[in-house]
């Protein structure tokens, strides 16, 4: 049991929310749309060692049967969506908890942080590809 | 003191997991895009940069450096998605299970990093490029 879990003395008034809390605003739905996320990468995460298992298993014609349905193929591109939605949330974050200097008084925006990082993303993105296939 | 010095043990486990999730985060933003568009829409859909070369998906999962590539952005992935989405489900009315749900997330990374290493580590020793040809 973490301190913030150890039982208070005094009684807590909290408000109740129900499950669909984050619909009334829409800060909330985008927070939830952020959080929610990981579901896609989990369950990306979790087809992927599927996959491998696959392969490992010498069982290529499954694996290229599997990675050519077209169910699979629409679910990558919806990942690839909540993915890339993800990086750009998670670089503007980066941008409010890492401030960048860009002169003696300016610092970097959160929108600068995330054309900076999304820069970066190419870069990386490029590299792996002209490492593992292009080279 | 006993009470103080599991609550400080308790408390640097927490801090480490979090920190292995922002990592995860990281992972997740900088090396899981690329990795989705070859392996499960390029390769596929034979676009730009695989073009529907097939032999060159099992090149790219056998050598030294993809194996750790692959491991560090799937396990990372898994990691950080699971993670946080286990915190998530408490906000959307399942507070009352949310003991439940963080073991059930911790069993679900704990399995899935064994079962991603086993595999690689299978594809990585035992992989033999002249059944593929006999295959496809």
């Amino acid at each position: 049991m973490t301190r913030e879990n150890a039982p208070s003395k005094y009684p807590e008034y909290r408000k109740q929310l129900g499950p669909g809390w984050w619909l009334s605003n829409q800060r909330y739905t985008l927070y939830m749309i952020r959080e929610l996320t990981s579901f896609f990468i989990s369950i990306y995460a979790i087809i992927y060692i599927y996959q491998l298992s696959l392969l490992a298993s010498g069982d290529f014609s499954s694996y290229d049967l599997f990675v050519r349905n077209p169910a699979t193929i629409g679910f990558s591109i919806i990942a690839l969506f909540f993915t890339l939605y993800h990086a750009v949330t998670w670089f503007s974050l980066m941008g409010r908890i890492q401030v960048v200097k860009l002169g003696p008084k300016k610092t970097a925006t959160p929108l600068q942080a995330i054309a900076i990082n999304l820069l970066l993303l190419l870069i990386v993105s490029y590299a792996i590809v002209y490492l593992f296939i292009l080279r | 003191m006993d009470k103080v010095k599991k609550e400080y043990k308790s408390d640097k486990l927490h801090a480490l997991l979090w920190g292995v999730f922002s990592v995860g985060g990281f992972i997740a933003a900088f090396l899981l895009p690329v990795l989705i568009y070859i392996d499960n829409i390029a390769y596929p859909l034979g676009l730009w940069p695989v073009a529907n070369s097939s032999l060159i998906k099992i090149v790219f999962m056998v050598s030294l450096l993809s194996t750790i590539f692959v491991f560090i952005t799937i396990g990372g992935s898994l990691f950080h998605g699971i993670f946080r989405f286990k915190t998530t489900l408490p906000e959307l009315g399942l507070k009352r299970a949310s003991s439940l749900i963080s073991a059930v997330g911790y069993i679900i990374i704990a399995v899935g990093l064994i079962a991603l290493a086993y595999y690689l580590f299978q594809l990585y020793h035992g992989f033999d490029p002249s059944l593929f040809h006999r295959i496809i």
